[in-house]
């Protein structure tokens, strides 16, 4: 009985937590689809997460509402979007390049400015954190209740925007033509579709979701910034992209399985067990690079994928 | 009666050429007309005008008489012209009717999208104009015969009246070739317009009502079908009497020079590209490797000459044994290559002709590393005097030679390196008629001198005329292989098409 007890606490401990976890993945992952299904691939998410997670803590600190928080991290995200956009469209630099020194320079950024706010604040930081808001009745389901309906706000909206991204890009005219877009951006031309439009549209997408994603990692999760906060959630959002096969509802239980990772780390901390916790910490980092690699996923890539269209 | 569509004094400049001098075109509803010109006549550029693509600097068009504002391709749909391209315009990885609709404006962009209705429509357009497609199959399942369909049915789904068909023919078998004139001819009969871009003579003789022939940017011609001869067609596109058929000496082939056996090649998709292909390339005979483009040719070229690994299979030179070989050892051991992409395989354009005649045999050319140049110029110099390459500049940027000139740059550099095999890959695409006969009138002569030659064309009338015996690939194998003499276009057709071309009666395609 004792066992069984233990058991059940670990179990709903652990699978709650990983509903937790996979949340702010599961948003970035759910933007960079809809930039990857036009062709472009936006590794600067990473540094946009962190961007947003700064001005979601600053804007929620200093007017003391959550909500604005999330509305700062998301704009913070579309201008990043705009200047990335820029990049890999107009100017059609090397995507992965502009990327990656992107997040380095986002890290650069919001380190600068975290301590220039804090410079001028005085007394100690307060925490700023969504509280849990249980559904009612579900939520008293044995087992599943805590598992799945007794989480923040961001959980469930999260949730929302995976089915609605599904919606968008399967069953809209303007998911097919984005998807038409990141497959034969000629044939789209042709067809009389604006490439460049629709291209920006995704990289904005996957910006303010990135944004968003940043400002849930610290709304929800820690409620303070640190330049930590992100370290390479973003790059895990990446490979779940890969692994979810550019589709959000496959997107989203790849990132249950990396939330699930991270949580058993978590659990395992508190039941203390033989497994060093760095090993499993480790873990979803390995899978990310292994999914980078190009080995997994190849064919149904956009196969547009990182290709900048002109018209010759 | 008015033409649906004309063009009056059409003028396009760009630098330093007049792709368009003064072009009058006219095409009728009802009719099937061709527009006939060799590479760079103007005949492509005059359809882009056409489909506003591009714009004019002089002359007018006309719908059924009335001007036409035509400032973007945009005005061309709105007034009933639709074009469809040499390649294809379509997402692979989406169904018949969602390429269809793509880019029509159907309400809001997220509304939920109304695939059914189109469905239908597509289906009933089949059905009027014999049109066979299943709207929900995807492109990349779909034979290229229907891809085209589909883009047909793109054109008529926007209620296209005049149809503008860029060689068309050029990626379809002898029969699917059948079938489109077939549907050409139904779409005539029901009122509209439609314009092949085309050079192959034959068809127009088959398929179209006139047939407008340009030359150096201007209409040399306009005539009825019925009343002209191939003969006629080919001086007006040339400007001068023409005689394409090579004349061969029948002489036996000797022993065999490069085998292949069992060759399995990977494309870069993944896919199987070649699956256990075997090959006998004997001395002093072309085999001609006949097939639509895309059906191995390029890997097994690539395979031969080193530039893809096999997965499986031998290919023996002699009695070596050449399949782990480097390019570089092949070439030693004796096999050329002449690739079908001159300017991006066959050549580096930044470089000169000289640089490019020496190309792989460089260190032939080096003291201690240093690159002797004259040297070098002189064998270049030698090259383009016998095959008459122009201008005979040795230091010329050969990335300006037109086609011809850089085929015989390429042929000349393969030749002269004395190899016992050579293979071919598309030597004459793109080539205007002069050309087309020095590099014939050449792989015969290497022929007589004894080179064993692996032709690998999807122009069947070269493989016609220029083979020994004739192989034909189909998804990476051989269909069946006969002699010359024996060769007809049917069954060459249909193993084309990938039957074993013995079956007979099958008369429609």
């Amino acid at each position: 009985m004792d066992v069984d007890f233990a058991l059940t606490a670990f179990l709903t401990g652990w699978l709650a937590a990983t509903v937790r976890l996979a949340g702010p993945l599961l948003l970035a992952a759910l933007g960079e689809l809809f930039a990857e299904r036009a062709g472009v691939l936006n590794i600067g998410i990473e540094g946009v997460m962190l961007l947003g997670a700064l001005v979601a803590w600053w804007a929620a600190w200093s007017t003391g509402s959550l909500w604005l928080g999330m509305l700062g991290g998301m704009a913070a995200g579309l201008t990043a979007g705009g200047f990335l956009g820029f990049m890999y469209v107009t100017a059609q630099a090397s995507q992965v390049v502009v990327g990656v020194i992107f997040n380095i320079f986002a890290l650069g950024l919001a380190s600068y400015a975290y301590r220039l706010i804090l410079g001028g604040a005085s007394g100690a930081q307060t925490a700023v954190m969504f509280s849990v808001l249980p559904i009612p009745l579900l939520s008293e389901i044995p087992f599943l209740g805590p598992i799945l309906f007794r989480h923040t706000p961001l959980v469930y909206l999260t949730a929302l925007v995976a089915a609605g991204a599904w919606f968008v890009l399967r069953r809209t005219s303007f998911g097919l033509n984005l998807r038409a877009v990141g497959e034969n951006p000629r044939a789209a031309d042709t067809a009389g579709l604006d490439v460049t439009a629709y291209r920006y549209a995704g990289v904005l997408i996957s910006c303010v979701a990135a944004g968003a994603a940043g400002a849930y990692l610290v709304l929800a999760q820690v409620g303070q910034f640190r330049e930590t906060v992100v370290s390479g959630q973003g790059f895990i959002a990446l490979a779940i992209v890969i692994f979810g096969r550019w589709d959000p509802l496959r997107a989203a239980i790849a990132a249950l399985i990396f939330g699930a990772a991270d949580a058993l780390q978590l659990t395992l901390q508190i039941f203390t067990s033989g497994v060093p916790p760095q090993l499993l910490l480790a873990l979803p980092y390995l899978v990310t690079i292994l999914a980078m690699s190009g080995l997994i996923g190849k064919a149904d890539q956009p196969e547009s994928l990182m290709v900048p269209y002109s018209r010759e | 009666m008015t033409p649906f569509l004309s063009a009056r004094g059409i003028v396009k400049r760009f630098p330093g050429v007049l792709a368009n001098d003064h072009v009058d075109f006219d095409v009728n509803a009802g009719e099937i007309h061709a527009l006939l010109g060799e590479n760079g006549a103007g005949k492509s550029t005059l359809m882009q005008i056409v489909y506003g693509l591009y714009g004019r600097d002089a002359g007018e068009i006309l719908i059924e008489g009335r001007p036409l504002d035509l400032r973007s391709t945009r005005d061309a749909i709105a007034a009933g012209i639709g074009m469809i391209h040499q390649e294809f315009m379509l997402v692979r990885r989406f169904s018949a009717t969602e390429n269809v609709v793509l880019g029509l404006k159907a309400g809001g962009a997220l509304k939920p999208l109304d695939l059914e209705g189109p469905a239908r429509e597509i289906a009933e357009l089949s059905r009027r104009y014999g049109l066979q497609v299943d709207p929900a199959a995807r492109i990349e399942h779909l034979p290229v015969g229907t891809q085209q369909r589909v883009e047909i049915l793109k054109l008529l789904y926007r209620k296209a009246k005049l149809l503008i068909l860029d060689e068309p023919t050029a990626v379809l078998t002898p029969g699917e070739a059948e079938a489109l004139l077939k549907v050409l001819r139904t779409l005539a009969d029901q009122g509209h317009a439609v314009v092949i871009v085309t050079h192959k003579l034959h068809e127009i003789m088959a398929a179209a009502d006139r047939v407008t022939i340009m030359r150096d940017g201007r209409v040399v011609g306009s005539v009825k079908t019925a009343e002209s001869s191939e003969a006629e067609l080919a001086r007006l596109m040339v400007g001068r009497e023409v005689a394409l058929t090579a004349r061969r000496s029948t002489r036996p082939a000797g022993p065999s020079v490069l085998r292949v056996e069992g060759l399995t090649v990977m494309s870069d998709q993944g896919r199987s590209a070649l699956e256990g292909l075997s090959l006998d390339l004997r001395e002093g005979e072309i085999l001609g490797l006949a097939g639509v483009d895309g059906n191995g040719q390029s890997e097994l070229a690539q395979a031969l000459t080193g530039l893809r690994t096999a997965s499986g299979g031998r290919v023996l030179l002699g009695e070596r044994d050449l399949t782990r070989a480097s390019p570089a050892e092949r070439r030693s051991a004796g096999v050329a290559y002449v690739p079908a992409d001159r300017r991006h395989v066959g050549s580096v354009g930044a470089l000169s002709i000289a640089e490019n005649a020496i190309l792989g045999d460089q260190r032939a050319y080096a003291r201690f590393g240093l690159l002797d140049r004259k040297r070098g110029r002189s064998f270049a110099a030698g090259l383009m005097e016998r095959f008459d390459i122009r201008p005979r500049k040795p230091d010329y940027p050969a990335g300006k030679l037109s086609g011809g000139n850089l085929q015989k740059v390429q042929l000349g550099r393969a030749i002269a390196s004395d190899p016992r095999a050579l293979i071919v890959e598309q030597p004459t695409r793109g080539l205007d008629v002069g050309a087309i006969e020095a590099v014939w009138a050449e792989l015969l002569r290497l022929r007589e001198a004894g080179k064993a030659i692996l032709l690998i064309s999807a122009e069947l009338e070269e493989i016609l005329n220029l083979s020994d015996r004739i192989a034909v690939i189909y998804e990476g194998r051989i269909m069946g292989e006969l002699p010359a003499a024996q060769a007809d276009l049917r069954r060459i057709g249909l193993m084309m098409a990938g039957s074993h071309g013995e079956e007979d009666g099958h008369a429609d395609l």
